[in-house]
């Protein structure tokens, strides 16, 4: 198990290194006109423009480039933004930001797990019944109606019907992420619960939960223990993906209710090429990617513990 | 200079209404706003004013520092503004103001410049806790930094070095040092800087400027990010350079009206009333809160639900309330401050194909006066203006080259009526005044006839760019491209409408493939040469005969442009003979207005609009400043407010009086 | 399966000589005793028996055919739309079916041609992304020894965030329908490829399949005919989900800037501007929402309608 996880992690070391390697080369790809402001491009000559590049370390060799980039990361040296706040390390840049959209990706995950999870647990009892109908339709409607659209109309009945801020606010944080909140929720719970209701209705037609039936068991203790238990496992696996991908925020809610978080960020610096913020950013993603899978699998196999991880090792 | 560049480029016209949150300074009913009174008003005592205001701005103009001598966005300075004063400010007439100069004058014709400062300016912390005293050495240690290659990384160089006896030299002698030895440098007597530089501090309140030559507008320039001060002291205390770089509304220190409490980027900044600004008769807002919103949708909603005390509208915001008689809103739709840019077509005399090769079809027809002049005459742009301005489309009408209120002759007369007498335009604000037919019917078939014989085949196409993000600018253009064929005949010229992914330089202006560009110039200083200056020929300051119209790279006399280079050349010699006029102020416009007549009459440029938009607003906008020039428009002081919205009504009562005591 | 097989047995036993030597011969092996079995036709007489989804997918190319329609009856012509803005924000009435834009444009020609833009979009992108996704899945999943080199290829690609693709091919490429095509298949593949791969390596040592490679059946024809069919159920439902995923992706874009070019407009581009205007005109919004709305119920219930019916295990 140990050697395992040191093997993964090693393995996805590998991956990450491999990713921000292609992004750094990715954004050395573009014009080297794409490092200054429209003002500054109007007004450089050639050779100020050269002697900023030069400066900045833009014209060496691209393996030396790489290489001090490599150097910096050992010693988690991320460099500074150049657009998205000047002069200011990228760090803390990212840092302000972090934790707000956590905290709002957190409570509405964890809102949409037992409400999506809920949901599906009642439209798997009631099967073709009303209630499996409404949460169908439910997951249909969010599914079909474009956000831009949806969101619109959450921030419009909420603000209107129910005067709730309609922009968050830091000295009004409660009231003002409620809304944010609900529409990040509204997509995962139907997601949550259309796959709750897939698995727990696979699961019903298996045949030990006949022979529980048979044995006498309660609905209730074999919907609990049995089903549930089972049908989560699958589900397990996604969701320290969905906590930590939190940490990136939504980039259209996040717009949309002027949340100062992660979201809109990684656009903001391509669109202003603030390279070692982007760079910072893919490290970050691609990290918490490589993580949640990992922990996912972890999850799984501690749920149900048939799932031995060392043998999933290799291509199986 | 040349701050307004990118923003008016990326917006193209019309966009930049709906865009820009929210405009400069501000007099409603345009005609005519100038700077020949003064005295302000101050409404502390009512109890109706709005004692904490909260103003929304887009997402997109977000701070990106917090050094306002690094900036030459309009979106930093309409927030630096508030936090740090340079030697003056203006007043909502467009007249330049003590700040912290108390006075200035110059003995000989603009040569050397005295600015005497007051002794009460104090730099203080976030907190308004006493860090120091603002005296001349820290206006010194600011042109130093703005001159410095490697603390300022350029910015805001152009007019220090234009004007500024040794500053090319001390700007040039930086780059040739490395960066730690550039940064080691200072601004203190003795310094290499005050050695190369025209700058004096003989004592503690008096900073003296010494020009290049004679610059009789120079103290307009003390409006702009580039004279502002910087304490040595803060360097020191940031750790140096790299501090200043990276300092944040924590660390910096302030002598403006405001300091900023609290800083959440893409959210909010809050703005607090500095208990030791100088100026203690001015009527300040207890505290500031600037909310950053996704779009206009979102601030008219919060407006809606009381939350900010301003909101722009857009055009179907307008239309919606102004046909609704019951609308809440519907009498209280007021003018909103009129954006300080001129915006005419641009031709690009040296336009390039996508492959590389001269575009020589464009280029021979755009040489032809004829074929300008029959866009002078014939281009009906009120469609345009209804799509900036769908309520009252000819505040738009734009007939000039240089901005409106730009400058005043002695007597009070604004400067572009100069240029109208010259040109012999009548404005009536009602229909198009340049508008003609006839001519442009005339000049069309003379252009066809020339250039047929000079092998251009018609239709010729005109290469119009614009954003590909921007459905705001697609719209526009798909409007240009109906007036232009409306106007002048599909089968003369026809209006290609392509895009650029993010740069408009790089990927448009600098392979030469415009035809024309739409593009807004705010003034930098007082005086038209900042204008007309732009577009000389042969001259590399120049920034439209250099960027844009590449009129300069023209040095090869051929048959179909020998015409052309000499109206540039005579253009350009009487920009030479006005700037050359230093001593007699309604001498030197009248030359300029003579100059800019001349350039009109050839169609070098062709006026195009202005900006007026509408809004919703408990503050009254001819209260704000309201300079064509500087950085300062969006200092909130002495803001006249009323809690109660302003209507309609309100709105022209204040114009007209606002407009009476400007002609005082 | 194993019914197959009784019926076989049963066939066998009436034959006199019960073994010879055969060549191999594709069209024999594919002889099976079941005579009237047709995968294809059960497949279609088991989602003919949903009528939702048979009315939904009527309903579908009624939308596609009527888009065509739509654009000859309409009073205006796309290509010919003149702007004039004393005619902006007409509702919807006899002569303006859809109403009009902003400047003053018939909506209903531009509906009806974004509708056509993007339902076009989405079935090449989704028609490229399975035979793309297939192809490398089946590779991926069958050859033991490339799974390594393609899970890191899959990790690398999918950590990149897309926008940094997009930016970079919409600076260095241009933008066009054409690049849109290719670039949303370029990363579209990713996830088919995935499914396919997992489920290959599920059904790639099934008994069966080790019988046909015994009986000397090559490894394409083992793919193709063995292991295909067992796929296509997911891959419809994948195909279903990409066609709005598409369309969604191609809005977001559009709001990035990075979409198609501006002068073919589509769904996506005409939600985006309908947003700032459907408060007060909410026809801007309703018609194409509508639409993006029905493709993607429709495809979301046909989807799962066809993949229960493609399931052979749900055959006869």
């Amino acid at each position: 198990m140990f050697k395992y996880t040191v093997k993964r992690l090693a393995q996805s070391l590998v991956t990450v290194l491999i990713v921000v390697t292609i992004v750094f080369l990715l954004l050395r790809m573009l014009p080297t006109d794409y490092y200054f402001t429209e003002e500054q491009l109007m007004k450089f000559t050639e050779q100020q423009k050269q002697e900023q590049l030069l400066a900045a370390g833009l014209l060496d060799p691209l393996p030396k480039q790489l290489f001090s980039f490599y150097g910096n990361l050992v010693q988690f040296d991320f460099g500074e933004s150049r657009r998205i706040q000047n002069g200011v390390p990228v760090v803390k840049v990212i840092g302000d930001k972090f934790a707000i959209s956590m905290k709002m990706g957190l409570i509405s995950v964890g809102i949409s797990v037992v409400v999506g999870v809920a949901i599906g647990i009642l439209q798997a009892r009631r099967k073709d019944k009303l209630a499996d109908h409404i949460g169908t339709a439910y997951t249909i409607f969010v599914n079909a109606v474009p956000p831009l659209v949806s969101y619109s109309l959450i921030l419009i009945f909420g603000s209107r019907v129910l005067g709730l801020p309609s922009m968050y606010s830091s000295r009004n944080v409660g009231p003002s992420s409620i809304l944010p909140i609900v529409c990040l929720a509204m997509g995962s719970i139907a997601w949550w619960a259309l796959w709750t209701r897939r698995y727990m209705i696979d699961e019903i037609n298996k045949d030990y939960i006949k022979l529980a039936r048979v044995k006498g068991l309660s609905t209730q203790k074999i919907m609990t223990k049995h089903v549930l238990r089972n049908a989560f496992v699958p589900l397990a696996q996604y969701l320290p993906a969905s906590l930590l991908f939190t940490i990136g925020g939504s980039l259209l809610v996040e717009r949309f209710f002027s949340v100062p978080g992660m979201g809109p960020l990684l656009t903001d610096a391509i669109s202003r090429y603030d390279t070692n913020v982007v760079q910072t950013l893919v490290i970050l993603y691609a990290t918490l990617g490589v993580i949640g899978v990992f922990l996912g699998d972890i999850l799984m196999m501690i749920i149900d513990p048939r799932i031995r991880l060392a043998d999933k090792g290799g291509s199986r | 200079m040349k701050k307004t560049m990118s923003r008016a480029l990326a917006l193209a016209m019309a966009s930049a209404l709906l865009l820009n949150g929210c405009g400069n300074g501000g007099n409603g009913e345009s005609e005519g706003d100038n700077g020949a009174a003064g005295g302000t008003t101050n409404d502390a005592g009512n109890a109706n004013a709005v004692k904490d205001l909260v103003y929304p701005r887009l997402a997109t103009r977000e701070l990106e520092t917090f050094n306002l001598l690094y900036s030459q966005r309009q979106e930093d300075f309409e927030t630096l503004c508030n936090l740090v004063d340079g030697l003056v400010e203006a007043d909502s007439y467009g007249k330049v103001q003590p700040a912290v100069a108390e006075k200035w004058s110059t003995e000989d014709g603009g040569l050397t410049w005295t600015f005497n400062l007051r002794n009460d300016v104090k730099w203080v912390d976030m907190n308004a806790q006493e860090k120091a005293n603002c005296v001349a050495n820290d206006f010194a240690t600011g042109l130093e930094w703005v001159l410095n290659f490697h603390k300022n990384d350029s910015s805001n160089t152009s007019m220090p070095l234009e004007m500024i006896k040794g500053a090319e030299e001390y700007y040039e002698y930086t780059k040739t040092l490395s960066k730690e030895e550039a940064y080691a440098l200072t601004a203190e007597e003795g310094s290499k800087f005050r050695e190369m530089v025209g700058i004096a501090t003989p004592d503690e309140n008096t900073v003296v400027y010494t020009c290049i030559n004679p610059t009789p507008y120079f103290y307009t320039v003390g409006t702009y990010a580039c004279l502002f001060p910087m304490s040595q002291a803060m360097v020191d205390e940031l750790g140096g350079p790299d501090g200043v770089k990276s300092m944040t509304n924590e660390t910096m220190w302030y002598n403006g009206c405001y300091t900023m409490t609290s800083y959440i980027q893409g959210n909010e900044k809050i703005l607090e009333k500095n208990p030791t600004y100088w100026d203690k008769e001015a009527s300040l807002f207890d505290s500031v809160t600037i909310k950053m919103v996704e779009s206009s949708d979102v601030a008219f909603q919060l407006y809606q639900s009381g939350e900010v005390d301003y909101c722009d509208l857009t055009e179907s915001q307008i239309k919606t309330i102004s046909e609704n008689e019951g609308h809440e809103f519907h009498d209280y739709i007021v003018p909103a401050v009129a954006s300080k840019y001129s915006y005419p077509y641009h031709f690009n005399f040296n336009k390039m194909k996508e492959d590389g090769t001269p575009d020589e079809n464009w280029n021979t027809a755009v040489a032809n006066e004829a074929f300008r002049l029959s866009w002078y005459y014939g281009l009906d742009l009120t469609n345009m203006w209804k799509r900036v301005n769908a309520l009252d489309p000819m505040s738009c009408e734009n007939n000039f080259y240089t901005m409106k209120g730009l400058v005043y002759t002695s007597d009070g007369t604004e400067y572009t009526e100069l240029v109208a007498k010259e040109l012999g335009l009548e404005i009536n604000g009602k229909t198009p005044a340049r508008l003609d037919k006839e001519k442009a019917e005339q000049y069309k078939k003379q252009a066809i006839e020339e250039l047929t014989a000079l092998g251009v085949t018609f239709p010729v196409g005109i290469d119009y760019y614009i954003p590909a993000s921007s459905q705001t600018a697609l719209d526009s253009a798909n409007v240009t491209k109906q007036l232009f064929s409306e106007s002048l005949g599909d089968d003369y010229v026809t209006l290609n409408i392509k895009t650029y992914v993010s740069k408009l330089n790089s990927e448009v202006i600098k392979p030469h493939l415009h035809s024309i560009v739409n593009n807004g110039w705010g003034a930098d200083y007082g005086d038209p040469q900042n204008y007309l200056g732009q577009e000389t020929y042969g001259t590399p300051q120049a920034y439209y005969s250099q960027n844009y119209s590449y009129i300069n790279e023209i040095t090869e006399e051929t048959p179909a442009n020998k015409a052309l280079l000499d109206t540039y050349k005579e253009y350009t010699k009487l920009v030479e003979e006005a700037n050359a006029i230093t001593d007699d102020m309604d001498a030197r416009y009248k030359a300029y207005a003579k100059a800019e007549a001349y350039m009109l009459q050839h169609a070098l440029v062709v006026p195009v609009n202005y900006q007026q938009g509408w809004c919703l607003s408990r503050i009254d906008n001819t209260s704000r400043a309201n300079a064509m020039f500087g950085c300062q428009n969006e200092k909130m002081k002495n803001w006249r407010t009323s809690k109660d919205a302003y209507t309609t009504e309100q709105a022209t009562a204040l114009a007209a009086e606002h407009a009476a005591s400007t002609k005082k | 399966m194993e019914d197959q097989n009784k019926v076989l047995d049963q066939k066998l036993e009436n034959e006199d000589e019960l073994f010879h030597f055969v060549e191999y011969s594709p069209e024999a092996a594919e002889m099976i005793g079941y005579s009237d079995y047709s995968y294809w036709k059960s497949v279609f007489q088991n989602f003919m028996k949903k009528k939702s989804a048979v009315i939904l997918s009527i309903i579908f190319f009624a939308l596609v055919i009527f888009s065509f329609i739509a654009l000859a009856i309409g009073k205006y012509d796309y290509a010919n739309l003149v702007t004039d803005s004393s005619k902006a924000f007409i509702r919807p009435n006899a002569e303006y079916w859809f109403g009009t834009d902003n400047i003053g444009r018939d909506y209903w020609c531009q509906v009806w041609y974004a509708s056509q833009t993007s339902i076009k979009l989405a079935l090449i992108v989704a028609l490229g992304e399975c035979v793309v996704g297939i192809t490398i899945g089946c590779v991926w999943g069958y050859v033991r020894q490339l799974d390594r080199f393609f899970t890191e290829v899959y990790n690398i690609i999918n950590n990149v965030p897309m926008i940094i693709y997009m930016t970079l091919i919409a600076l260095l490429v241009g933008q066009s329908f054409l690049i849109m095509c290719v670039s949303l298949i370029a990363f579209g593949w990713l996830v088919m490829a995935r499914n396919v791969r997992n489920l290959v390596l599920m059904y790639r040592d099934r008994e069966f399949n080790l019988a046909s490679r015994t009986l000397g059946t090559p490894i394409h024809r083992v793919l193709v005919k063995n292991i295909l069919p067992q796929l296509i159920s997911v891959i419809i439902l994948r195909l279903a989900l990409s066609i709005p995923g598409t369309i969604g992706m191609e809005s977001m874009l559009s709001y990035l800037g990075l979409g198609l070019d501006i002068n073919t407009p589509s769904l996506g581009i005409l939600l985006r501007n309908a947003r700032s205007y459907f408060l007060d005109y909410p026809y801007l919004l309703i018609f194409p929402a509508v639409i993006v709305s029905v493709i993607t119920i429709t495809f979301y219930l046909i989807g799962n309608a066809f993949s229960d019916a493609s399931d052979p295990r749900n055959h006869v």
